[in-house]
């Protein structure tokens, strides 16, 4: 007979034990959704921390490195700086610096972005006949970077099972152990 | 009295805890026969269920309005959560007390208030000594009488029905 000793625990519980034990559940996800959340609202980027996926920045970043953004709409774009942005269409960060702005009187810029480590700038890179990149196409420009925390984000995204496992197990042992 | 006693592991301190906590509250409600409030606890439930309310809350709303439109919202839900969180903080360590059991000793005739009777214990962590502390306060008095025993743990597995007899 299996006896799952680890589950003991659990039987001895009432209704408002087994009820906190949920809650205690999510409590420390809602923790760590609200902080994002918080973060977001802070550095006004959509995305407020990015994980470097390629070697298109070396030797300024490289892959799995960990990037602080914030997206402060009065600060302008500046040739030089480290971008992260969105091509339209498609969901991937790309982290280039800027290469070329053009910038109107009343704030409206277009630029144009190139990764240091690459051979051309990036016009290959956006949607079809679009050549230059706008405001609202930037998540955040870079503020401060953690080097190789995010190879952890990497093999977790390379192998799913993995991710799923190691969150599942969490879960579980966060149910069953009581406080 | 609980016919098979729990298996304890003897170095885990939380369990032990938990386990002669449980044994108390066992003799506290089917020895003596008193009903056991739930007041402390739904109270730490509803706490928690209103800041998991929050975060849902938010969660659904950038969801349904993506990032730039929902910053107040966002912005409200999360100091709200924080706020929610220090209101738990405080309602542990001030009211609860690490009072895990509150028996009310019903009066027969049904006039009388009741008797609250409070268990409260405490097991530092890596030390051997249990702490428990019952609590009495008579209803029609107000009177409030405290009665607290501390016990060294034994290094063999804990026999409950032993330590449960020795209370009393």
């Amino acid at each position: 007979m299996l006896q799952l000793h680890f589950l003991d625990d659990l039987r001895r519980m009432n209704i408002r034990q087994l009820f906190y034990q949920v809650l205690n559940f999510a409590m420390i996800v809602s923790s760590a959704l609200m902080i994002w959340k918080g973060l977001m609202v802070v550095t006004g980027s959509e995305s407020p921390i990015v994980v470097v996926l390629s070697g298109s920045m070396e030797p300024a970043f490289h892959r799995g490195d960990l990037l602080f953004l914030t997206n402060y709409d009065h600060e302008p774009i500046r040739a030089g700086e480290i971008v992260v942005f969105k091509v339209e269409g498609r969901d991937i960060p790309i982290v280039h610096r800027v290469l070329k702005v053009h910038e109107k009187e009343d704030g409206t810029v277009k630029f144009l972005t190139k990764g240091d480590n690459n051979n051309v700038d990036d016009r290959g890179l956006y949607a079809n006949g679009q050549a230059w990149l706008s405001r609202k196409d930037v998540v955040g420009r870079a503020r401060g970077f953690v080097p190789y925390i995010g190879i952890v984000t990497i093999i977790m995204n390379d192998y799913p099972k993995f991710k799923y496992a190691v969150l599942a197990g969490l879960g579980v042992f966060v149910l069953i152990h009581r406080e | 009295m609980e016919e098979n006693p729990p298996k304890v592991n003897k170095w885990d301190g939380n369990a032990l805890k938990n386990a002669l906590d449980d044994a108390v509250k066992d003799v506290l409600l089917s020895r003596f026969s008193y009903v056991e409030s739930h007041r402390l606890l739904d109270g730490r439930l509803l706490i928690s269920s209103i800041a998991v309310g929050f975060s849902l809350f938010a969660l659904l709303w950038d969801w349904l309005y993506p990032f730039p439109q929902s910053r107040m919202v966002m912005c409200v839900c999360v100091v709200a959560y924080f706020i929610m969180m220090g209101v738990l903080t405080w309602y542990t360590t001030y009211l609860e007390r690490g009072i895990f059991c509150t028996a009310l000793n019903k009066d027969v005739a049904g006039i009388d208030p009741d008797d609250v009777w409070n268990a409260s214990s405490s097991l530092k962590r890596f030390d051997n000594k249990y702490h428990l502390c019952l609590s009495q306060k008579t209803g029609k008095t107000g009177k409030a009488k405290k009665h607290a025993l501390s016990s060294q743990l034994k290094t063999s597995l804990m026999r409950l029905e032993g330590f449960c007899t020795a209370l009393w």
